[in-house]
C-alpha cells in the first residue's frame, strides 16, 4: 500500500508510539508497534532507514544513515542505500547504529557502537560499549560481550520485550507528545 | 592538579626487616612500639569467611569443609560473573489430573554479562528456586580421597617420630622443645588447621597428644601406586582435518578454572560455586598487638580497631610546582596536615652528606629551620562560627597559608642532576606524639596526663621532571 509520506519525510506507521522530542531527519519509514523515546535521533542523510515493528529505540540512540568517510554529500552517481532494520530488536540507550543491515530480534546495549560495514542477522546481542566495526556478518545468535568483544554463540536468540512495549505504549502517551501517525488505508473508505 | 595528590608522590621510609617506601595511606602505626609498619612487617591472620555476592557469613570450620565456595551462589563458567536465577513459566500436568496443565515455575541459572544460561550445557530447568543446583563429580574424587588420607597418615607419623626425636634429647628444656620445621611438617599436608605460632612461655599442647598416641593402634592405609599404560588412545581420524568451531572453543582461563574436568568444549562448561573471599586482621610482629581488625558483619565495611598511620602521623601532600629548572633554586608549595586533635610541634630537616636512607634524592633541599605549629584537628571549626581563630605568629617566608589543622609552606629546591627521571627530594619530618594508648601511671606531680615523645621519619618527595 502505498502512504502519503508525512511532513518531514517521516513516514510513522499506525500503532507506532514516537515521541515528538525525538530528532527524525530524512526519509524514514517505522512500523507499527515501535517505540521510540524521547532524545533517540534516526538520521537518514545518505538514504532511506526502513525500521520494522515491534523495536525498542530508547533515549540517545542514533541510528544513522551516513555517507561513507572518503564521499562527499555533493557528490553525484551515489547512489542511496537503503537501511533495514528487522523487527523486534532493541536499541538500549546511548547506542549509535550505522550497520546496513539488521535482522530480527538483536539487542544493541548501552553504548555499544556498530560500524557501517556490519551486517547483524538475527538474535545477535553486542555487549554494552562494545565496538563491532568490522566488515563481516555476524553469524546467528551471536554474543559479543566483554573489553575485548569476546564472541560466543547462545543456545536461543532473545525474547522479544513485548511486556515492556506494551507498557510503554500505554504510559509514554500520558507524558509526552506524540509525532502523528499516517493513518493506516486498512478499512477503505466507503462511499 | 589531581596528579600532585596521587599517593606515589609522597613516601614515607618504614623501618622493618627490609625498608619499605610507601605512601602513608597504606601504612599502619604501632601506637605501642610508636613506630610505622607497612604490610611486609605485620602478620595477617584470616579473621573470616563470606560470600562476596550474598554476603552470607560463614565459619572457618564450614569454609574449609565447603572448599571455600559459597553453596548458594554460582558463577558463570563463561565470564565469571555471578549468576542470577530467573524464572519461566512452562505447562506441566497437574499431578492429580494429567490431562489438565498448569502454569508451573521453572528456575534457571542465567549470566547477565554475557548471557550464558544454564539450558546452554544442557542442565535441565529445576523447580526449587535455590539449593536444586549440583557441580558434576569428579570421577577421581574416590583415589584422591584416598591418597590424601594416606598422605596425612604418613606426615602425622613423621611428626611424631621427629617430636618424640626432640623431646629425648631436650629434656630439661622444654619449652623449646618444637622446632619451626615440626610446624612446617604438621602442615605439609593440611592437617592442621591454623598455624599456631610459637609464643614463648605458652603451654605446650601437643605433649599430651603424645602420650596418646603411643597407645593408639592407627588403622594403616594402604594405597596402591599409579600404574603406568604403555598404549594411549588414538587421536580420531579428523583431528587435523575437521574445521575448527571457534565458539566452542574455551579459552584457557574458562579451561582452567575448572581444574576438575578442564574441558575443552564449552557445551561443558558448569557452574562452580562461588568462591568465598575472607577479612583478614593485621598484627604488629613485635609487641603482637592487632593493628587492623575488622567488623565481623561482612556488610559492615568498619573496624573494630584500626590503627592506620593518617590518623597519627601528620601527612606532607605537595600542592603546588613551578617549573622545575637544573641548578636553578625552585619554590616548592607542600601542605602539613595534623591528624590528632592536639597541638603538635613539627620540625623540618634535611637529610646530611652520606645519610644511608637518603639513596633516591636527586636535588638539594632547603627545609625551613623553625618549628612549625600544627592545630588541632577540631571536628566541630566548620560549624562553630564564633570560635576565635587561633593566633600564631606565623613567619610569611616560611608559612604560605594556614587553615584549621593544615598549614601550607615552602621548601627550596635546586636540582642537581639534569637527567630525565623525575627530581626526588627527601628530609625528615620530627614531630610529638602523644600516646593515648599507654596506660596513665598514677603519678604523684600533677603532671600531663600524657608525655610527649619525638617521632621522626624519613620523607621522600617525588617532585616531576625538569623543565628544559
Amino acid at each position: 500500500f502505498a502512504c502519503p509520506s508525512a511532513p518531514g519525510g517521516a513516514n510513522i506507521a499506525a500503532g507506532a508510539v514516537v515521541c515528538v522530542e525525538s530528532e527524525i531527519r530524512g526519509d524514514v519509514t517505522i512500523g507499527p508497534r515501535t517505540v521510540v523515546h524521547p532524545k533517540a535521533r534516526i538520521i537518514a542523510e545518505a538514504g532511506p532507514i526502513i525500521i520494522g515493528e515491534g523495536n525498542l529505540i530508547e533515549e540517545q540512540a542514533l541510528i544513522i544513515n551516513s555517507y561513507p568517510e572518503n564521499i562527499m554529500p555533493d557528490t553525484e552517481g551515489v547512489e542511496p542505500k537503503t537501511m533495514t532494520i528487522g523487527i523486534n530488536n532493541v536499541f538500549e540507550v546511548g547506542c549509535v547504529s550505522q550497520a546496513l543491515k539488521i535482522g530480527d530480534n538483536n539487542v544493541i546495549e548501552s553504548k555499544a557502537d556498530l560500524g557501517k560495514n556490519v551486517i547483524l542477522t538475527s538474535g545477535c546481542i553486542v555487549g554494552a560499549c562494545c565496538q563491532v566495526n568490522t566488515c563481516e556478518v555476524i553469524p546467528e545468535n551471536t554474543v559479543i560481550y566483554g573489553s575485548n568483544c569476546m564472541r560466543r554463540v547462545q543456545t536461543e536468540r532473545p525474547q522479544p520485550q513485548t511486556l515492556q512495549l506494551d507498557f510503554l505504549m500505554k504510559i509514554l502517551p500520558n507524558y509526552h507528545h506524540m509525532k502523528k501517525t499516517v493513518k493506516g488505508t486498512s478499512t477503505p473508505v466507503r462511499n | 592538579m589531581a596528579s600532585l595528590l596521587q599517593p606515589d608522590r609522597v613516601l614515607y621510609l618504614v623501618h622493618g626487616e627490609k625498608k619499605i617506601r610507601s605512601s602513608l595511606s597504606t601504612l599502619y602505626f604501632c601506637r605501642y612500639c610508636s613506630e610505622l609498619r607497612s604490610l611486609e612487617c605485620v602478620s595477617h591472620e584470616v579473621d573470616s569467611h563470606y560470600c562476596p555476592s550474598c554476603l552470607e557469613n560463614m565459619p572457618s570450620a564450614e569454609a574449609k569443609l565447603k572448599k571455600n565456595r559459597c553453596a548458594n551462589c554460582f558463577d558463570c563458567p563463561c565470564c565469571m560473573h555471578t549468576l542470577s536465577t530467573r524464572a519461566t513459566n512452562i505447562p506441566a500436568p497437574l499431578p492429580d489430573d494429567p490431562s489438565k496443565t498448569a502454569m508451573k515455575k521453572a528456575y534457571y541459572l542465567a549470566c547477565g554479562f554475557c548471557r550464558w544460561t544454564s539450558r546452554d550445557v544442557g542442565m535441565a530447568d529445576k523447580s526449587v528456586a535455590s539449593g536444586g543446583w549440583q557441580e558434576p563429580d569428579n570421577p577421581h574424587t574416590q583415589r584422591i580421597n584416598k591418597l590424601i588420607e594416606y598422605y596425612q597418615q604418613l606426615a602425622q607419623r613423621e611428626k611424631l617420630e621427629r617430636d618424640r626425636k626432640k623431646l629425648a634429647r631436650r629434656r630439661p628444656y622444654m619449652p623449646l622443645a618444637f622446632s619451626q620445621h615440626t610446624i612446617h611438617v604438621v602442615e605439609k599436608y593440611g592437617l592442621g588447621t591454623r598455624l599456631q605460632r610459637q609464643r614463648p612461655g605458652a603451654p605446650i599442647t601437643s605433649l599430651a597428644g603424645l602420650s596418646l598416641k603411643e597407645g593408639e593402634d592407627q588403622k594403616e592405609i594402604n594405597i596402591e601406586p599409579a600404574q603406568a599404560l604403555d598404549e594411549v588412545e588414538p587421536l580420531p581420524e579428523d583431528y587435523y582435518t575437521r574445521p575448527i568451531n571457534l565458539p566452542e572453543v574455551t579459552s584457557l582461563r574458562q579451561r582452567l578454572l575448572q581444574p576438575d574436568f578442564q574441558p575443552a568444549g564449552a557445551s561443558q562448561l558448569h557452574p562452580k560455586h562461588k568462591h568465598l573471599l575472607i577479612k583478614r586482621s593485621l598484627r604488629c610482629r613485635k609487641c603482637e598487638h592487632n593493628l587492623s581488625k575488622p567488623e565481623f558483619n561482612p556488610t559492615s565495611i568498619k573496624f573494630k580497631i584500626q590503627l592506620v598511620a593518617v590518623s597519627y602521623i601528620p601527612e606532607v601532600r605537595i600542592m603546588s610546582i613551578p617549573n622545575l629548572r637544573f641548578q636553578k633554586e625552585c619554590q616548592v608549595l607542600l601542605t602539613l596536615t595534623n591528624p590528632v586533635e592536639s597541638i603538635t610541634h613539627v620540625t623540618l630537616v634535611g637529610c646530611e652528606e652520606g645519610d644511608p636512607e637518603d639513596i633516591n634524592s636527586t636535588a638539594k633541599v632547603m627545609v625551613p629551620t623553625k618549628e612549625l605549629v600544627l592545630a588541632g584537628k577540631d571536628a566541630a571549626a566548620d560549624y562553630d562560627e564564633l570560635a576565635e581563630p587561633q593566633d600564631f605568629q606565623d613567619d610569611p617566608d616560611v608559612v604560605a597559608f594556614r587553615k584549621s589543622n593544615k598549614i601550607g609552606f615552602f621548601i627550596k629546591v635546586v636540582p642537581q642532576r639534569e637527567e630525565d627521571g623525575d627530581v626526588t627530594v627527601s628530609f625528615k619530618i620530627r614531630h610529638d606524639f602523644r600516646n593515648l594508648a599507654a596506660p596513665i601511671r598514677p603519678s604523684e606531680e600533677d603532671d600531663a596526663p600524657t608525655e610527649a615523645i619525638w617521632l621522626t621519619h624519613h620523607v621522600e618527595l617525588s617532585l616531576g621532571p625538569l623543565v628544559a
